[in-house]
């Protein structure tokens, strides 16, 4: 007999963390992993609207599904460019690399 | 064929113009052939019309044919009512004796054409642009609404500026093309203001006869009507080169004679008497200040151009002030609201004022020289052109029995009976001056010792191309006038006679007054004779006077420096206005406005570029915090 | 306060934790552990929201899967190695973006009429999800496959870097 509530408000508390971790790390790889709290954050969001408000569909469930499948392919390619980045120029910090501005 | 075909008549031009236009140069002899076919069919094809206008006739009341073409409608905006632009043309008698006028002016002045412009640089595209303009003119003459019309008075200005600058190289007659557009412009936004201000408040439609109908039922307040047709004036004033418009018609001699002819003498020019004829039950309901001032206007409009034409020694110029002289004449019976004394002096005078130009052209072609100080004694050489230039001269100044004298007459008694004695009396001395400079122009050009033996020796009667036309129209100069008689007009077809034929509302007809007929002649045979007493045998006692009145001669030589005064008001007035708008241009609107706003972009650009830190964290920073404030908007409006 | 209740709250204090630890820890192999710790406790959450088949599935492919990647990649890209700070300038903003966030949030979810039985989750097998997975969903399934393929391929072609290095 857990409220929805107790879900959300975990959920939001998660993606305030890894919102925190995205904007405060300089690392890549920790930007990531801060990335994939946000994405369980998602996913406790959209399985708890599924069981509580339409368990007869469930299509929040399909989603957590899909959305497990996109951030394994995400990390991947996230962890490619990654290495692609510290071979190239020798830096793991994303505030080191900015080329791309004015 | 009936008037409901009308639209043939400037159809036949305007496709022989594009024909002409694209396949001009490739066709024999470029083309001529097809321009006067064209214009010649057109002729052919007002008979037609004017039969068909008798047959619905009921007696002496004309049905006047009319068939309409929807152009362009659509709904106004908050209105609800629907704007609608015809393509209309309307046949009544007017039309059909304008039609008559340009027709066969300008076949005669086109068949002359062919010898006259021979060997021209440009010879094709004289025809093409003489096709536009009878295509134009016939459209102007055919319109049933304002709109058409204004776009055939433009049309026709137009092909006039292309005629005057035909030899553009030559930097005067570049110029007077430029001055005689502008002049004329100046009249047209008068007339495109009248027009607005007639639909503004009217019914809603731009066609003549219904604008005229809702007029006549009180439609428009009195004041409003005034102003309106003093702008429709307006354009007329400045088309038939009424003063204070007429500086153009002087310079527009520059352009190929022929031109003169047709366009400045017998049908663009007169387009102006076409349409206050044509608007004058406008006039007649508005205030009676708007025929007074009509009236006025032809009055010091006849009186100045007849004493310009005292002194000017250019004779196709002579003939233009007395182009300007039978404008304002035309526009003195339509101040007195004589529509059929205007229609009828408008019909002769395009035969004998062509006439005229022709002759002149013919001297020209001969002599290769304009300049009546420099002529004399052609007579002997050219005995036809002299003769026919005697018949347009004497029809001029309006000697019984020839046209003018009729047309004139029908002027005089009319300003005799409805105006004021100063009217008449300021008109009969015109007659004068008149008889003066135009036996003047004869006797320097045809009489008298020749000046220059160079240009004597070389003079010569032109070919049957020129011949044919001026012997045509010395014809019906010479007979033209003898329509007013009824029986003549009945002769020719038309019940009741000529009078009962052009008229506007209530019977019309010609009235003849022996004593005003009597004086008019004495007083115009006076002059030509006085005119032919002082430059034929008294040279001496002609060249004495002048001097004598030195003054007099220097202002009408100067043509009472009006240009001057012109001139003077464009470079203190127009130049100086001109270079404060210029410099608000350049400073506020291009430096400030266009610039300044790029410059504006380009700062704010520069400044702003510097966000772009290239710092992955920044940008994210950024979104987080558009999230933050999206939700928090959401919360404060939704919860 | 039910049982459940209660293992919820131990549960998500465990999760909360481990979210706190990856985004503070000092060292990098620690956040990555700490990340191992909040993967499992989101599984556990899916547990008590009735759904294993999701927990066995966020174990597998989080707790195995993604989480080896991430420590191959620190090993590969030596993250401990590099001198300097773990945290960036914007540490304060970011924590109150975060909190400000955290507060919004937490209240929409404390302001909303939720539609629906909201106090008791109701139970949706395996079958069931099997069912619509491969019968509605099965277009996007397959293409999820297809993206899963192209990110391999992606990933080799990016690491393995061109001709000649």
């Amino acid at each position: 007999m857990i409220p929805i509530d107790n879900f959300l408000v975990l959920s939001a508390i998660l993606f305030s963390l890894g919102m925190y971790g995205v904007l405060a790390r300089r690392n890549a790889v920790l930007i990531l992993m801060s990335v994939e709290l946000m994405l369980q954050a998602v996913v406790i969001n959209f399985v708890a609207f599924a069981v509580y408000l339409n368990p007869e569909t469930f299509t929040g469930i399909i989603f957590a599904i899909f959305v497990i499948v996109i951030a394994a392919a995400e990390v991947g390619l996230a962890l490619a460019i990654i290495l692609r980045l510290f071979r190239n120029r020798q830096i793991s910090n994303v505030d080191e690399a900015d080329l791309m501005k004015w | 064929m009936g008037m409901d075909q009308a639209w043939l008549i400037p159809a036949i031009p305007a496709a022989a113009f594009a024909i002409l236009l694209i396949f001009g140069p490739y066709l024999p002899r470029k083309g001529d052939w097809l321009a006067i076919a064209a214009i010649g069919a057109s002729f052919v094809l007002v008979f037609p019309m004017l039969a068909d206008l008798l047959d619905q006739a009921d007696g002496t009341t004309y049905v006047a044919g009319e068939k309409a073409w929807e152009w362009l409608s659509f709904e106004l905006a908050g209105v609800g009512e629907t704007f609608e632009i015809e393509i209309g043309f309307y046949v009544d008698p007017i039309t059909i004796v304008m039609l008559a006028v340009v027709t066969l002016v300008a076949l005669m002045v086109q068949v002359y054409s062919i010898a006259y412009m021979k060997g021209d640089l440009r010879y094709g595209w004289y025809f093409t642009a003489m096709s536009l303009f009878a295509a134009s003119m016939l459209t102007l003459v055919l319109a049933n609404n304002l709109l058409l019309l204004y776009a055939g008075w433009e049309a026709v200005g137009f092909c006039s500026f292309l005629l005057i600058g035909f030899w553009w190289e030559k930097r005067s007659a570049a110029e007077a093309a430029k001055k005689a557009f502008i002049t004329t412009r100046i009249g047209d936004v008068g007339l495109l203001i009248g027009i607005i201000m007639l639909w503004h408040e009217g019914p809603n439609t731009f066609n003549i006869q219904e604008i005229i109908h809702f007029a006549e039922e009180g439609g428009y307040g009195n004041t409003y009507l005034t102003a309106a047709v003093l702008f429709l004036f307006m354009g007329a004033l400045g088309k038939s080169g009424q003063f204070p418009l007429h500086v153009w018609l002087p310079d527009a001699m520059e352009g190929p004679t022929p031109v003169s002819a047709l366009i400045h003498a017998a049908t663009m020019v007169v387009a102006g008497v076409y349409l206050v004829a044509r608007m004058l039950p406008l006039f007649e309901v508005a205030d009676p200040i708007a025929l007074d001032i009509v009236l006025i206007v032809g009055l010091t409009t006849v009186m100045i151009s007849a004493t310009m034409g005292l002194a000017a020694t250019d004779i196709k110029r002579v003939i233009a002030y007395s182009t300007l002289n039978s404008l304002g004449l035309m526009f003195v019976a339509l101040g007195s609201s004589a529509v059929a004394a205007a229609m009828l002096y408008l019909f002769v005078h395009g035969f004998f004022k062509a006439l005229l130009f022709l002759g002149a052209g013919s001297v020209i072609h001969a002599t290769e020289e304009q300049d009546m100080d420099r002529l004399g004694g052609l007579a002997a050489k050219m005995p036809i052109t002299a003769a026919t230039f005697a018949i347009g001269t004497l029809a001029m100044i309006g000697i019984v029995p020839l046209s003018g004298f009729w047309a004139k007459d029908e002027v005089l008694v009319f300003a005799e009976e409805e105006q004021n004695i100063i009217v008449y009396l300021v008109l009969l001395s015109s007659l004068v001056i008149t008889g003066l400079y135009m036996m003047r122009l004869f006797v320097r050009t045809f009489l008298f010792a020749p000046r220059v033996q160079e240009t004597y020796a070389h003079a010569h009667e032109g070919g049957l191309l020129i011949t044919v036309p001026l012997l045509v129209l010395g014809l019906l100069a010479t007979v033209g006038g003898f329509v007013v008689f009824d029986e003549v007009g009945e002769a020719l077809g038309f019940p009741g006679g000529f009078a009962q034929f052009v008229f506007l509302h209530g019977a019309h007809e010609f009235k003849f007054h022996l004593d005003t007929a009597i004086t008019s002649t004495a007083l115009a045979g006076g002059g030509a004779v006085a005119g032919w007493v002082l430059w034929q045998d008294k040279a001496a006692l002609a060249a004495h006077i002048r001097d004598a009145f030195a003054p007099v001669s220097a202002l009408l030589a100067n043509r009472y420096y009006i240009d001057e005064i012109y001139q003077f008001a464009i470079d203190r007035i127009v130049l100086v206005l001109g270079g404060i708008i210029a410099w608000v241009d350049r400073v506020v609107v291009n430096d400030t406005g266009v610039n300044g706003s790029a410059n504006l972009g380009y700062f704010a650009g520069f400044e702003i570029k510097f966000l772009q830190t290239g710092r992955i964290p920044n940008y994210a920073l950024a979104i987080v915090a558009g999230i933050l404030v999206l939700s928090i908007v959401m919360l404060v409006t939704q919860v | 306060m039910t049982y459940e209740e209660a293992i919820f709250y131990v549960i998500a204090a465990v999760t909360v934790a481990g979210g706190l630890g990856v985004v503070t820890a000092r060292n990098v192999v620690h956040s990555a552990l700490f990340l191992i710790l909040s993967l499992i406790g989101v599984a556990a959450v899916f547990v008590l929201l009735a759904s294993e088949f999701l927990a066995i599935v966020q174990v597998l492919v989080y707790g195995g899967a993604v989480t080896i990647l991430i420590l191959f990649a620190m090993m590969l890209t030596r993250v401990r190695d590099i001198a300097g700070p773990m945290d960036g300038p914007q540490r304060p903003i970011a924590a109150l973006a975060a909190a400000v966030f955290l507060g919004t949030t937490v209240l929409a979810v404390k302001e909303t009429e939720w539609r629906g039985n909201t106090e008791e989750a109701t139970v949706v097998s395996i079958d069931q999800i099997g069912d619509v997975l491969f019968t509605t969903w099965a277009m996007p399934f397959e293409i999820a496959s297809l993206v899963l393929m192209v990110a391999l391929i992606g990933s080799i072609v990016l690491a393995r870097g061109e001709e000649g290095e």
